[in-house]
């Protein structure tokens, strides 16, 4: 195990270490541009010249790239000494002599490292009294991602993740010296499905995303931890908001789900948030204030489920809420409502792949099989197709507006949803089911609400409330608990606390049976 | 029938003097106001309105912020207190008119022969100088009953008076910040009142110097004691025996009017307004009226007090008598015969003999000359002295003013005590 | 390290300055004596300026209605950086930027409104952009309203004051 001394400080660390990362480890941040610590180390940028003390008496050595150096025994390195900052300047400068700086329509600026870095080292006027190289703007590389040749700054970071991580090859360097560009091989595009990373990837502005370009300077953007509700992989992400609407999802690093990474797909689901979405509760069509609503959905349902029997009544529950919601959910369908036949809906099945994208693009279906214990768990969405058409339905109480049924399948359970005596949709969308309802509830998706999670592999993660919610949408567990005490069957909390210490007992429990 | 006569007398004094001085005074003063700070600073101040082109300098603007206050939209917040709203205005102007019942324009008429006794006028029975000459010399003079024309009340217990009005005073602005439901106003309200109860105390006990001093609480008998001459050449105004007093009651009466640089209340730079800041139209115009009739009433009672009132220096009923030696000498006997008046009048003893009527014309003008200087003193106060912190202000009333005052009361009792 | 303080001594002041009085006396004179002035030599010592018939000199830099400069071509030389808007701080300007056909401009404000009842003047949009696209030296006032909607300048509205700059942004290109 190698020790060093880093300005000053002494640190040990494994062998093949680089200096960069035991520099990362004792708080001292190198420059960089070409590294990546997902990637391999081509050393190209020369950003991150570090100087390494000579044995003594032996004459001063050149300084050496941090992000290839490996840490030896015995070695003393300097991040800041004089002779580095002054390489620091000079690469800058050199990076810069070709460089556009259009940052005022760039959209990187603000988070764009060469700026970041030319303000922290470099800060002088251009001595550049030559032309520069004009290269391509504006040039689609692929339907997501768009390149500036002349922002480019050619650190390969880009055609490193087509080539180690996605095995995808589209990118290559074309040309030589300043005329070098990023371009695909001929009669290819950058269409994998994650090319969307590389516009992450990218240091400066080269890169952008044909979806985000010019819609929001990001200085201007609030960050909340979150996740994309895309897959069952749930990827963590920055859900990044300006003014109440969703602006973009960046990935947020998470060793144990997604490291770097999301998928193209995924980053569009925001649109969702944005969708077509119940504005107010409304009964009979009738747009209402909560209270009201609450008084005539409890009074509906109790004459429903009075007239009919708890055996007609019906209780969708949704792979798409958080586990909070449907722990609330099903004590609310078992007791204050005394449904018996409970099902699950949610999105139908999609293509995966062997990275991160699951065929199944429901986030929280584990959350809500824990929620169960084994013999209880609800019954698939097909046999409340078969149970509506037998007309043994005549209360649907249902969490979500998808359907996970396709084509004919679909227009039958639209049809036989129409005949059922009262149907009450607890929904963020209306989609096709939002005019079928007789009650109608606006629900907060992910990005309004906290929630728990649990991902394909039993990951769970919580969410934080970006958004403020749109329209008069509630987190479902409030209306449960809200719905449960007009219908005097109390929920046993009004509190996300409480919720969460009986939730967490049950899932354990629940989880303990079904391992054993 | 006579009580008919009476109260068309008193109504007629009301409408002279309340409508035809005071409310003319007083909105003159809102564009005075506005012309006279602007000369302290070198500007014209309002100037254009016009007529056919005609601009008057400025006398228009008196006409065009009365159409303009009477056409606004008179404006009440929700949630203010509707009654209240609009009482409160309304009671800051009676109080400051009301007050002027007691200030005496002139001395009252005398129906028979008035004549200086040691500085001040008494009204003898005789119908005029002819029927003193007809009379028996040896015959005890009487006197003649004298009419009050030039006061509206002649109350023997004028000060208190003017106390007790001064102190409901503050009721139209408190109410009017509490009643418009907003925290400006309300805190305006608020302040007002506080100060006013604090500079109330200080007012009250610089006079009281003045009450031993002239031993009344008559107002028009305060004047008329000033009219004796000090070591027989200087009239014995208020100023002369309390100069102190003067400095403290001007300070406390200019907090009382709230005006700079004791505008607290309405602080525009903190409060908007304050207390006036829900107010629009001429509810507002009303607000300000009051304000400048306060302004008036000052300037009327600091004359009446301190300068003399209506006196003209070394003007007596008779003409001018430059020096007390001139004038009749008490009564020996406590009355005087027609005998010692006939040699009085004969000798013609004023330096410069006038009619009575004229005399009395004189003190009129006089004293609208007083009041009219006083206002510019206070006008000349309020635009060159920046406003006080409230700190400050209770400061100076509670811990300067009030101990200030005891201190003069306490030296004037003394300095009594001891001429006696 | 502790923050560098300066401890500063009140200044003395004497017991008649403290008393207030001769300085209420001074001002009083003061006030007094332009009064006076101000009466008996009324023209050589007036300050006022009657503003329509008379007109005061504008200085260099007086800040007049926004205008939008254009370039070679008439276009507008805003690129929708939005660094006038995030600096605002009377938040009055509102771009929504667009996607230029010509990949050598890229990008260009598609809507940009000012809001000028809700502008504080206060040239701080001037200062912020990098691309001399927006200037206050029209020299026109600011006309009245009377509703709020026409307080609204757009784009074509403030560009038809603007006239042509030709500052260049990020140096010269070859082939
Ligand atoms: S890449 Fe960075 S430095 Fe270059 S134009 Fe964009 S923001 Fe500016
Ligand atoms: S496009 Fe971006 S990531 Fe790719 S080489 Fe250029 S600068 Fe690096
Ligand atoms: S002058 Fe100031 S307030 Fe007005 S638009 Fe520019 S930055 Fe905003
Ligand atoms: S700062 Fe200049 S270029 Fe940027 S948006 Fe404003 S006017 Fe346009
Ligand atoms: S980061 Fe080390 S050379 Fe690029």
């Amino acid at each position: 195990m190698p020790k060093c001394t880093i300005n000053g400080q002494a640190i040990e660390v494994d062998r093949g270490v680089t200096v960069i990362q035991a520099a990362a480890e004792l708080g001292f941040d190198v420059p960089h541009f070409c590294y990546h610590p997902a990637l391999s180390v081509p050393a190209n940028c020369r950003m991150c010249l570090i100087e390494i003390e000579p044995p003594p008496g032996r004459p001063p050595m050149k300084l050496q790239p941090a992000c290839y150096t490996q840490v030896a025994e015995g070695m003393v390195v300097q991040t800041e000494s004089e002779r580095v900052l002054q390489a620091r300047r000079a690469v800058l400068e050199f990076i810069l002599v070709n460089h556009p700086v259009d940052c005022p329509i760039c959209d990187q600026a603000g988070e764009c490292k060469l700026q970041d870095y030319y303000m922290d080292y470099d800060a002088q006027a251009s001595r550049v009294r030559t032309s520069k190289v004009s290269k391509a703007k504006v040039l689609p590389l692929g339907p997501e991602v768009v390149y500036d040749g002349e922002r480019c700054i050619l650190c390969t970071r880009c055609v490193r993740f087509c080539d180690e991580v996605t095995g995808t090859s589209e990118l290559t360097v074309t040309e030589r010296g300043d005329r070098s560009e990023i371009r695909t091989f001929a009669g290819r595009e950058l269409d994998n499905a994650y090319s969307l990373c590389t516009v992450d990837l990218c240091p400066v502005g080269a890169l952008t995303s044909r979806d985000f370009r010019f819609k929001c300077r990001v200085w201007l953007l609030t960050s909340t931890d979150s996740i994309c509700t895309g897959c069952s992989r749930g990827c963590s992400i920055h859900l990044e908001h300006h003014r109440n609407e969703i602006q973009r999802y960046r990935p947020r690093f998470n060793p144990e789900i997604n490291e770097y990474w999301m998928c193209d797909a995924g980053r569009h689901t925001y649109n969702e948030v944005h969708r077509d979405r119940v504005q107010a509760p409304a009964v009979g069509g009738q747009a209402l204030t909560w209270p009201r609503a609450y008084e005539q959905t409890a009074a509906r349902l109790k004459a429903a489920v009075e007239a009919h029997g708890a055996d007609a009544t019906a209780f969708v529950f949704s792979p798409q809420a958080a586990c909070e919601d449907l722990y609330a959910a099903r004590g609310f369908a078992e007791g204050a409502l005394g449904a018996t036949r409970h099902y699950v809906g949610g999105r139908p099945e999609g293509a995966g792949d062997d990275f991160l994208i699951t065929p199944d693009k429901n986030p929280n279906r584990n959350g809500l099989l824990v929620m169960f214990p084994r013999d209880r768990r609800p019954a698939p969405f097909q046999r409340l197709l078969a149970d509506l058409e037998a007309g043994e339905i005549k209360v649907l109480y249902m969490m979500g507006s998808e359907i996970p049924l396709d084509g004919e399948e679909r227009a039958r359970f639209l049809a036989a949803v129409a005949k059922v005596d009262l149907f009450v949709l607890q929904a963020p969308r209306q989609d096709e089911l939002g005019p079928l309802a007789h009650v109608l509830l606006p629900a907060a998706t992910h990005a309004e609400k906290e929630g728990t999670y649990v991902n394909c592999d039993g990951i769970a993660q919580q969410t934080r409330q970006g958004l403020q919610p749109i329209g008069g949408a509630l987190p479902e567990w409030q209306v449960f608990v809200q719905l449960a005490r007009r219908l005097e069957k109390p929920l046993a909390y009004s509190f996300v606390k409480q919720l969460r210490d009986e939730m967490f007992k049950v899932m354990e429990e629940n989880s303990a049976a079904a391992a054993s | 029938m006579t009580l008919l006569i009476e109260f068309a007398i008193a109504l007629l004094k009301v409408l002279v003097i309340v409508f035809g001085f005071v409310m003319a005074l007083g909105s003159l003063m809102t564009l005075t106001e506005r012309k006279y700070s602007a000369f302290m600073q070198k500007r014209w101040g309002p100037i254009r309105a016009e007529v056919l082109g005609f601009r008057f300098g400025g006398l228009l603007h008196l006409v065009a912020d009365g159409v303009k206050m009477i056409l606004k939209e008179d404006f009440i917040p929700s949630g203010a207190n509707r009654n209240i709203h609009t009482i409160a205005p309304a009671m800051g102007l009676f109080t400051a008119m009301v007050i002027f019942a007691i200030i005496p324009f002139a001395d009252a008429w005398c129906t028979g022969l008035a004549l200086p006794v040691e500085g001040m006028d008494l009204c003898f029975g005789f119908d005029d100088a002819e029927a003193l000459q007809s009379a028996q010399p040896a015959a005890v003079a009487t006197f003649a009953p004298t009419h009050p024309y030039f006061q509206i009340a002649d109350l023997n217990a004028g000060l208190l008076y003017m106390f007790a009005i001064t102190g409901i005073g503050v009721y139209g602005t408190a109410l009017g910040g509490w009643a418009s439901n907003s925290k400006y106003s309300l805190l305006g309200g608020l302040r007002a009142s506080a100060q006013m109860i604090s500079y109330e105390v200080s007012m009250g006990l610089s006079l009281a110097g003045l009450l031993m001093v002239y031993g009344t609480l008559d107002v028009n008998e305060m004047v008329r004691e000033q009219g004796a001459l000090l070591w027989g050449t200087v009239p014995m105004w208020g100023i002369l025996v309390q100069p102190f007093a003067f400095f403290l009651f001007l300070t406390a009466s200019i907090a009382e009017s709230k005006r700079a640089p004791f505008d607290m209340p309405e602080a525009e730079s903190e409060l908007v307004a304050g207390y006036f800041t829900e107010y629009s139209a001429m509810k507002f115009g009303i607000f300000s009226l009051s304000e400048f009739v306060m302004v008036v009433f000052i300037g009327a009672i600091c004359a009446t007090l301190f300068f003399g009132g209506w006196q003209v220096p070394w003007l007596y009923a008779d003409g001018f008598h430059f020096s007390g030696d001139s004038m009749l000498a008490a009564a020996s006997g406590g009355a005087w015969t027609a005998g010692e008046l006939q040699s009085y009048v004969q000798a013609s003893t004023p330096d410069i003999a006038l009619p009575y009527g004229l005399v009395v014309f004189l003190r009129i003008g006089c004293f609208l000359t007083k009041i009219i200087l006083m206002i510019a003193l206070q006008l000349q106060i309020r635009w060159t002295l920046p406003r006080f912190r409230y700190d400050q202000i209770m400061f100076l009333g509670w811990k300067i003013l009030l101990p200030a005052s005891l201190i003069n009361l306490f030296i004037t009792a003394l300095a009594i005590l001891l001429l006696r | 390290m502790p923050a560098k303080t300066l401890v500063m001594e009140r200044g003395k002041r004497s017991f008649w300055v403290q008393s207030y009085l001769p300085e209420v006396a001074n001002g009083l004179a003061v006030t007094l004596k332009h009064l006076v002035r101000f009466i008996t030599r009324q023209e050589e010592s007036v300050f006022t300026i009657n503003y329509p018939e008379e007109k005061r000199q504008y200085p260099e830099r007086y800040r007049g209605l926004h205008r939008l400069m254009v370039r070679e071509d008439g276009q507008v030389r805003c690129v929708a950086c939005m660094c006038c808007s995030t600096i605002c701080p009377a938040n009055c300007i509102h771009i929504v930027a667009a996607e230029h056909d010509d990949a050598s401009i890229e990008k260009y404000p598609r809507i940009f409104v000012i809001d000028e009842l809700r502008c504080i003047v206060c040239g701080l949009c001037v200062e912020a952009c990098p691309c001399d696209a927006i200037r206050m030296d029209s020299g026109v006032h600011c006309h009245s309203f009377t509703d709020r909607t026409t307080a609204f300048l757009n784009r074509d509205l403030l560009m038809n004051l603007g006239t042509y700059s030709a500052a260049k942004q990020g140096g010269e290109r070859s082939f």
